[in-house]
């Protein structure tokens, strides 16, 4: 299991305004259907606030989140990738999310070959009941990709 | 009537050419329902007419019913030539990796041509620093381009080179108005060799280092060289250079598995349009091996097929704004 970072219950502060190149980024985030799908669900019917630039693609398991998927999406025009998952152990196929943890660091060091910053990739682990967890994640994960200059792939 | 065929060859080192020599007796069956009108390689044929005499801005290639390109495009020679080839054959064969993806000089492509400019006449150590040539020169195209991205391919023969037998039964395909295709499969579909079970937290071995094998032995008995330890890039490349079943009936083995070496991609991505480096990744990882142990990766699991947009100069980093 790798250490992960640890957002805060509540949202955090939203970043000040001028530290943000691409104010309105476009972010893909695979939710596998048992636990962060719902985990996202749980942060809705709680109506917490998180920035609306992510469109969530509900996948049956974030193993089944192939390298080619994260890779098109952000050669093709996409701002940032974001895989989430059950905790290690939670898996309702048993060992999914480890598979995807494997196919993360071949993801990670594709960046480079792509010419991409670290940044724009992130797997997290949300379980279908950390809503605000959710909520964090994505408040984090958006934040730092608004930080970014708008992909170089972005045409139009 | 004997089918006229014209060959040409671009970007390329002249192995496919050897190749269709290669093709053997079974060629002497073949020349007489094949007629040579174009072929640089053997004969003296020239582009403007015999002694210059034609038109210095169009080039002749006499009309065929095949012709076969081989070599990608580097140079706007070769463009010209490509497209010349195109309107006087009816049918157009890409052969090799070259013409059917860039082959090794699309590597050139992860560079724009400014860059490779600079280092071979200005920054290369060795070399007096000169001007880039350009007297009666064509310029250079801005990357290395596949055939089919210039003008439209009927057929295509991959490989590095292409083998003897594939292009016999290409051309026989077409004598015979057969279709000819290579069917969507991996080098793995194909492979013999016995598969146990997934490395688990290997190391990569390099493909120099001694592999376990024992020659004699059924192929069933020696151990999948991915499984060892070794890149071998069967998973995402097309099956086909093996050919058929031989005349033994010997199970097919492709060709550098034979030779006990790891597939090295020459055939191109299994399906059109994919790109191995990012299969092959994906791959690495759910077999169990390090993917960040790849030397050179993006040319490494690119090496055959640069071109149609796979190697790209890196986008440039925009500035970040200094806070």
């Amino acid at each position: 299991m790798t250490q992960q970072s640890t957002p805060s219950a509540t949202c955090l502060p939203a970043g000040e305004a001028s530290d943000f190149q691409n104010p309105d980024p476009l972010v893909i985030a695979f939710c596998c259907n048992w636990c962060s799908y719902t985990g996202a669900d749980l942060a809705g019917t709680s109506r917490l606030q998180y920035p609306p630039n992510a469109r969530i693609i509900r996948v049956m398991c974030s193993g089944m989140v192939h390298p080619n998927m994260v890779i098109d999406a952000l050669t093709k025009g996409a701002d940032g990738v974001l895989i989430c998952g059950c905790h290690p152990g939670d898996c309702h196929y048993i060992d999914g999310n480890l598979k995807a943890e494997k196919r993360a660091e071949a993801i990670k060091l594709m960046l480079e070959d792509f010419g991409l910053e670290p940044e724009r990739f992130r797997l997290e682990w949300v379980s279908a009941s950390e809503g605000p967890r959710f909520a964090a994640v994505m408040q984090e994960m958006i934040d730092g990709v608004k930080r970014l200059p708008p992909s170089s792939y972005k045409t139009g | 009537m004997a089918a006229k065929v014209a060959e040409e060859w671009l970007n390329i080192c002249g192995g496919c050419e050897v190749s269709i020599l290669d093709i053997g007796d079974t060629l002497l069956d073949l020349l007489p329902s094949l007629e040579f009108v174009h072929m640089p390689v053997l004969m003296d044929h020239k582009y403007h007419g015999q002694t210059g005499e034609g038109d210095p801005h169009k080039i002749e290639i006499p009309a065929a019913d095949v012709g076969i390109v081989s070599g990608g495009i580097r140079n706007e020679k070769e463009k010209a030539v490509a497209q010349a080839m195109r309107s006087s054959c009816k049918t157009l064969i890409s052969l090799g990796s070259c013409a059917c993806f860039g082959g090794i000089p699309a590597m050139a492509n992860m560079w724009t041509t400014e860059e490779l400019h600079e280092k071979v006449y200005r920054d290369s150590k060795t070399t007096v620093k000169s001007d880039t040539p350009n007297k009666d020169l064509p310029p250079l195209t801005d990357r290395v381009y596949a055939l089919e991205e210039v003008v439209k391919v009927d057929l295509s023969i991959p490989g590095c080179p292409p083998s003897p037998d594939m292009i016999k039964e290409a051309l026989l395909c077409l004598l015979q108005g057969k279709p000819f295709s290579l069917p969507e499969k991996s080098v793995c579909d194909e492979c013999p060799t016995k598969r146990e079970k997934k490395a688990s937290g290997g190391d990569l071995k390099r493909p120099l280092e001694a592999m376990a094998f024992k020659q004699g032995v059924p192929w069933e008995e020696t151990r999948c060289y991915m499984e060892q330890g070794y890149l071998c890039l069967g998973p995402v490349t097309k099956a086909g250079c093996a050919g058929q079943t031989t005349e033994q009936g010997e199970a097919k083995v492709p060709r550098c598995i034979k030779g006990y070496m790891p597939c090295r991609g020459c055939f191109g991505p299994v399906k059109k349009g994919a790109n191995p480096l990012v299969d092959m990744m994906g791959a690495l990882s759910s077999i169990g091996l390090k993917p960040d142990q790849v030397v050179d990766r993006r040319a490494m699991l690119s090496r055959y097929v640069g071109g149609q947009g796979r190697l790209k100069p890196l986008p440039a980093k925009p500035v970040p704004v200094k806070k």
